[in-house]
């Protein structure tokens, strides 16, 4: 792909002669860097599983934040260029909080991520001499899980700005062997506890390190308690569960 | 004058005029009554016998709105593009505490040059009971079981109050008490065309035409509607919930 480098690579809204947009495909592979994430659907709710790689025994573990909370009933996991996720989650929560407050109710889950893909493709050069807001495409993919009154959803996003809803994802760099795995598993019946105990397995199978309590994280949204960051305690007891 | 004008004279634009009218609400256990005339005046004058006041929203929610009827067109015509613009973005009806809370954003972001309408809101919720919502012109809402507005409101308020909401009512002895907002259709509808017609005999803004929209929940029994002449809006959802309207006469003097 690099011996092939264009001028088309320049321009981050210019199409190649083959009509490909390349900082857009570039973007897509800055997944590939990043750690691990998986995501599946149950009938009474969605877990969210993240790697973390502590790089170094000095590091606090508790310090890496891959799962954020877009609302009560909203969370969301990234896989690549983390920082590019705060302004993409910041644009959910604004557009959560603003649809609570000019509806009273809670938004769509479909909603909140089409917002999301929204903000995505819009880089590039200003139009009309407005100051660029961005340069570049965001490097970061989303797992964006919730519970409407279309019952518990899972949606996969990417630096494209499309989005698809899944009953089971895995993005990162061990998405294939996860996603292959999952596909074997995953069964649309699944209890919440089955489904954080596959979501370990999986990040396990495709873990350098040996997985504990403090280099991987999940989350879950449930019908009952809403979006949650699983506490210590709970992560211990899945684990051992596993 | 005896100084011969010399003091100032001020001269101000009024933006507002006060078109009369009056309209009502009447919400059932799964359904809800919306109601108003349909003159148009401006002090001593009527500038038109039929100048609706109650437009039908969505499948299930119709809005009543009175005060000035240039503000009352252009709010009604903003309300209809937010929720046709939140169907586009949602995929579905915009439900009626939804349109509420919307129409109060809507009001409150005018507070310093408001709408000049009384708007009321009723229709059937998304648990299937029926509702009305009353506002003030700078969007202070509730949910009600009744309530008039406009030209006439203090005359038919206070008739409601007693009908509806059981003032100064007293159940028989060992009777179950009163319940407000679950009275059945039979004896709402009879209470908006003596409402009307009462106010028409006492208010001079008041008259010409009477028109009832009745929103009824998804699968209620309709029968009772046949016999008043009510004519069905067609839905665009059908099988859910539906809209009809009543028409009468009221007098023209």
């Amino acid at each position: 792909m690099f011996l092939t480098r264009s001028e088309y690579d320049r321009g981050v809204n210019t199409f190649s002669p083959e009509g490909r947009l390349f900082q857009v495909e570039y973007a897509i592979e800055a997944i590939k860097l990043g750690s691990t994430t998986v995501g599946i659907r149950t009938p009474t709710g969605v877990v969210l599983g993240v790697e973390k790689r502590v790089q170094s025994p000095l590091l606090e573990s508790s310090s890496i934040e891959k799962i954020m909370e877009i609302d009560t009933h909203l969370g969301c996991a990234m896989s690549g260029l983390t920082a590019d996720a705060r302004t993409m989650i910041d644009h959910a929560r604004v557009t959560s909080q603003n649809h609570a407050f000019t509806f009273d109710e809670k938004i769509k889950v479909e909603s909140v991520t089409q917002a999301v893909c929204d903000l995505a493709l819009r880089f590039g050069e200003s139009m009309e001499n407005e100051d660029a807001m961005m340069s570049r495409p965001f490097g970061v993919a989303l797992l964006i899980a919730g519970i409407d009154e279309l019952g518990p959803q899972l949606y996969h996003t990417d630096p494209s700005g499309t989005f698809v809803k899944y009953e089971a994802k895995a993005i990162g760099s061990g998405s294939e062997a996860a996603q292959a795995e999952l596909q074997d598993k995953y069964h649309k019946s699944m209890e919440i506890k089955d489904a954080q105990i596959l979501t370990l397995r999986v990040l396990k199978q495709v873990m350098e390190e040996k997985l504990d309590q403090h280099n991987v994280q999940l989350a879950q949204v449930t019908v009952e308690r809403g979006f949650e960051i699983l506490s210590d305690a709970q992560l211990k007891e899945a684990i051992d569960a596993m | 004058m005896a100084d011969g004008h010399q003091h100032p004279i001020e001269h101000r634009f009024n933006p507002y005029a006060e078109n009369g009218g009056t309209v009502l609400a009447i919400a059932g256990a799964d359904f809800a009554v919306i109601a108003g005339d349909t003159r148009q005046t401006e002090g001593y004058s009527i500038q038109t016998r039929y100048a609706p006041k109650v437009f039908k929203l969505t499948d299930r929610a119709v809005l009543a709105v009175n005060g000035f009827q240039a503000d009352c067109s252009e709010f009604v015509k903003r309300v209809m593009q937010r929720i046709e613009w939140y169907r586009h973005a949602h995929s579905k009806q915009m439900p009626l505490k939804a349109i509420a809370r919307m129409i109060q954003t809507m009001l409150y972001g005018k507070r310093f040059f408001p709408y000049y309408t009384y708007n009321i809101l009723g229709g059937i919720e998304e648990d299937g009971t029926g509702a009305v919502y009353s506002f003030d012109p700078v969007g202070s809402y509730e949910r009600e079981a009744c309530r008039a507005a406009g030209a006439a409101s203090s005359l038919i308020q206070p008739f409601l109050d007693n009908q509806i909401y059981f003032k100064n009512q007293t159940p028989a002895p060992g009777a179950a008490p009163f319940v407000p907002g679950n009275l059945p259709i039979d004896v709402v509808l009879p209470i908006v065309i003596d409402s009307f017609t009462s106010a028409t005999e006492r208010h001079i803004e008041v008259g010409d035409g009477l028109e009832m929209f009745v929103v009824v929940a998804k699968g209620r029994d309709v029968s009772q509607l046949a016999s008043l002449n009510a004519e069905e809006i067609p839905a665009t959802n059908p099988g859910e919930e539906r809209v009809f309207i009543v028409r009468r006469e009221l007098k023209k003097d």
